[in-house]
């Protein structure tokens, strides 16, 4: 049962006379509580697709279904509905509210969903102290680090366990040691909620936490690289020789 | 793209984002000129009636120049501040700081003069319809007609020339101060701070002192300070301790009141709150000079605007006060001459006739307050007294005895006990009453009353005891007050020509004259002040809106991440309509209560009635301003949209 499916996905930009096509008939299929990477070169559409499922961006044509409901035909208040109860999102700079403390960041999605005071508490609880920032409740997002802040900001995408957490470059903005720690936290979530998780990434490392890696090149899938039993290190060498074929820019680890 | 290119474009883009800031300038200039065409307008004069109301015409017109000054400037170097990144771009790309200066001069200069010339436009149109105010507020009966005053042209362009020298001054200074570098840093974006020490102080003293200001403002009049140097000490003590107080209240009180009101909901904020109270706690603060202004104009503007229309919204009940009935004669030979003139004419009247003798009157013992100051002997001052048959106070024992008809403003410097005993004195002897009350209607004309003072009214016996041993040093011309109340409304203008056109042999006063006057006197004085409160009110709100129009621009990309979450325009706008009540109404209803304070500590000189005009005003003031509040909300709705 797949809780995310794409089908045959176009999008393009621009006006009749000057269009740029950007994806070109994509299909996703994503498993319920898997961990998907999607890589490709710069300008390969990888952003805009995860736009496009994140129902931020409407696709031209295609369909998409998020947890058996189709969100291409729904009405723009509707999508707005189904973002903030079902999607969660981590971005690369942080997107965190300057004015409100790590706290009052990460229980935004709850207010919404009119979760009791009392269970909104638990879970904030448990969720901060398995990040390790329930520490830094009180603070604002200014007195902390920046892999804190990603923390606080992947707290507010569990926080109300969501249908798929969407990530874009979640590491881009982050030295190594925060980024595996962030990856590792991930992971762990990932396992522990069975959350599924759907990643875009040009970093091949943070490629190698996921289960699944999707590359993509001018719009198409390239092809497709499966974890399954090997270790993180001999992935990781898959991934990067796959890239190597690929063209992209290369990375040296 | 050539220069000329380049100011087109920005003129274009400039009026979609400034359209508010032209409005205020063409809104500005024809009030200014209508104004100053009045001022030169020969035809004004019967409105203006005096020097005086010629003079203040003028001291309005300057003040008037001085609010729109200064607005203008402020206006300007928001909108100077906010495009230094376009700034900075043109200077990247080789034009000399010079050039950029240049370019601004001509972008501004078609703005500004094309705006200018609408307003005086409008304001020629416009001055038609408020000389038509005028002259129904002053109540004089004139055609008005459309008149263009060159006058009234050659000031207005040489007076807002002369803003625009000093607003392209304050550019250029602008301009020459910055550096590329620092022209391209991003405008300090609001973050997060803990509460300290420190402002939980400020916070309260904040408080504090508007209270503090308060309280001083409701004893001012009171007696407590009597001289005119202890009363000018106290003023200047109220106005420093609320203004001082005011900008402290927006620097700490308000941000504390929001965080004790956040820390109960323990982190638990919906997107309402976080629209509204987070953004506001951290932002108040850095606004706190620009909001202490807004305060004390709008508070200046309500209490002027109050105090005017009370004044003139109680000219007939204080005229009927001053002359007790609608005529007041003091002569039996001149009332009959009168009534004579009534009978001809066919008009139907009552008359009322008062016997009236001076008395001089120990009022000491029923005298509450301070009585060192009094600028008059309290032991023997002499009062109107008549007999309790031409009162309907029921029958008084003959050591009983009503007072009636104090002045508010003299009730309020010399409050009088609800008892005591009284001394009447004659030539030769004293007579003790029993003092039951103060009674409010007005029995006899100011002229035997000497401006406020009340009437004793005593049994017949012991006012027959006091006519005989009257002292005749202390009487005035007339020893009867005859007062003729004309049945018919529709008749009285009649009357009024007939009472004008006799001679009186002794002072004689008519309501109606008295109701003229004041009228013109007040209505023009209204006129004045309902001009500079309009122009307090729209440069005010200008500079409100025109700083959202700033925050919001700063906080678009928190709307981005907050749609991108999946919140609605509509939640995002639940929490900017609450944010906008904060914005605009904390300063509104604090003006307005400072406007409230200063109005009830003095009003009482001004007119009768205090309420009724008071929050006609306040309600008025509150719903232009609101306007200001909307058109902020739909700003904010318009970039709301765009920001996914």
């Amino acid at each position: 049962m797949y809780i995310l499916e794409a089908k045959k996905i176009y999008k393009s930009y621009g006006n009749k006379f000057n269009r740029q096509e950007v994806l070109k008939g994509l299909d996703i299929q994503v498993r319920k509580g898997e961990f998907l990477s999607i890589m490709g070169p710069s300008g390969s559409g990888k952003t805009t697709l995860l736009n496009v499922l994140s129902s931020i961006d409407r696709a031209n044509g295609g369909t998409i279904t998020i947890g058996g409901r189709d969100i291409v035909g729904m009405k723009e208040k509707e999508l707005a509905e189904f973002r903030k109860r079902h999607l969660g999102f981590i971005f690369q700079e942080y997107h965190l509210l300057d004015t409100l403390t790590v706290k009052e960041n990460i229980l935004l999605p709850l207010t919404i969903t009119k979760t009791p005071k009392r269970e909104a508490e638990e879970r904030f609880r448990e969720l901060a102290a398995e990040l390790g920032i329930f520490e830094l409740r009180d603070k604002y997002p200014n007195e902390i680090s920046g892999g804190e802040k990603q923390r606080t900001s992947a707290a507010r995408a569990f926080i109300h366990n969501p249908s798929v957490i969407f990530a874009d470059e979640p590491t881009g903005a982050l030295d190594s040691k925060s980024a595996s720690d962030l990856l590792n936290k991930l992971q762990e979530l990932n396992r522990k909620r069975n959350a599924t998780i759907v990643m875009v990434t040009h970093d091949p490392v943070a490629a190698s936490f996921s289960e699944r890696v999707i590359f993509i090149k001018d719009g198409q899938i390239y092809t497709q690289l499966v974890k399954g039993n090997e270790t993180r290190q001999s992935f990781l060498k898959d991934i990067m020789k796959t890239q190597g074929v690929l063209g992209g820019v290369q990375y040296e680890h | 793209m050539s220069i000329n290119r380049i100011i087109l474009r920005s003129l274009k883009k400039n009026f979609r984002n400034y359209y508010l800031y032209v409005f205020a300038l063409i809104f500005t200039v024809s009030l200014y000129f209508a104004f100053v065409t009045l001022q030169y307008d020969p035809e004004m004069d019967p409105a203006k009636g005096s020097v005086k109301g010629a003079a203040a015409f003028r001291a309005a017109s300057v003040l008037l120049i001085v609010i729109v000054g200064v607005f203008l400037l402020y206006a300007n170097h928001i909108f100077i501040k906010r495009r230094s990144k376009e700034i900075g771009l043109f200077q990247l790309i080789g034009m000399t700081k010079g050039n950029v200066f240049h370019l601004l001069c001509i972008e501004n200069f078609i703005l500004y003069f094309l705006s200018l010339f609408a307003g005086i436009f409008i304001g020629f149109a416009g001055s038609k319809f408020l000389t038509m105010i005028l002259f129904k507020l002053t109540g004089v009966r004139a055609v008005a007609d459309l008149t263009f005053s060159q006058e009234a042209f050659r000031q207005t362009l040489a007076v807002f020339g002369a803003v625009f020298l000093l607003i392209m001054a304050m550019e250029y200074w602008f301009i020459k101060r910055l550096s590329i570098l620092s022209l391209f840093t991003a405008a300090s974006a609001v973050e997060g701070k803990r509460m300290s020490l420190l402002q939980l102080v400020i916070g309260i003293l904040g408080a504090a002192l508007i209270l503090l200001g308060y309280y001083v403002s409701s004893k001012l009049f009171s007696g407590e300070f009597a001289t005119i140097d202890e009363l000018f000490k106290a003023m200047i003590f109220i106005l420093a301790s609320v203004i001082f107080g005011t900008y402290l209240f927006y620097k700490g009180t308000v941000s504390f009141l929001f965080y004790l009101y956040r820390k109960t909901k323990g982190g638990y904020l919906t997107i309402r709150e976080v629209m509204s109270l987070s953004s506001i706690m951290f932002r108040m603060k850095s606004n706190a000079l620009s909001l202490t202004i807004i305060t004390t104009a709008s508070a200046l503007a309500v209490g002027l605007l109050s105090l005017s229309y009370i004044s003139y919204y109680s000219t007939e009940k204080s005229a009927g006060q001053y002359v007790a009935a609608d005529f007041a004669l003091t002569d039996r030979k001149d009332a009959e001459q009168f009534k004579k003139a009534l009978d001809r004419k066919h008009i139907p009247y009552e008359e009322t006739v008062t016997q009236v003798m001076m008395v001089k009157a120990n009022i000491k013992p029923i005298l509450k307050g301070k009585l060192d100051q009094l600028n008059f002997d309290p032991k023997s001052t002499p009062l109107p007294v008549i007999s309790e048959k031409d009162a309907d106070f029921g029958d008084l024992s003959p050591d009983e005895a009503y007072l009636s008809g104090y002045h508010d403003a003299l009730k309020k410097f010399m409050p009088l006990k609800t008892s005591g005993p009284l001394t009447l004195k004659g030539k030769s002897a004293e007579i003790r009453q029993n003092y039951l009350g103060l009674k409010k209607e007005f029995l006899v004309s100011y002229y035997f009353t000497n401006g406020g003072m009340p009437v004793v009214i005593v049994d017949e016996k012991v006012f027959e005891r006091l006519a005989e041993d009257m002292d005749p040093k202390i009487q005035k011309e007339g020893t009867v007050h005859i007062g003729i109340h004309i049945k018919d409304e529709a008749l009285t203008d009649e009357a009024n020509r007939l009472f004008l056109a006799e001679e009186f042999a002794k002072p004689a006063f008519s309501k109606f004259e008295m109701i003229k006057n004041n009228k013109r006197t007040y209505g023009l004085s209204m006129f004045i002040v309902g001009f500079l409160g309009l122009t307090f009110l729209i440069t005010s709100g200008c500079i409100l809106y025109f700083k959202q129009m700033g925050e919001c621009e700063d906080e678009k990309g928190i709307y981005t991440v907050l749609r991108k979450l999946g919140f609605t325009p509509e939640d995002l706008l639940g929490g900017i309509r609450r944010k906008q009540l904060f914005n605009f109404g904390i300063p509104l209803l604090l003006g307005i209560s400072h406007g409230y304070f200063a109005v009830r500590s003095g009003w009482f000189f001004f007119g009768t009635e205090l309420w009724t005009p008071m929050l006609l005003v306040m309600g008025l003031y509150s719903a232009l301003y609101s306007i200001f509040g909307f058109l902020s909300v739909q700003y904010y709705r318009r970039e709301i949209q765009k920001a996914l």
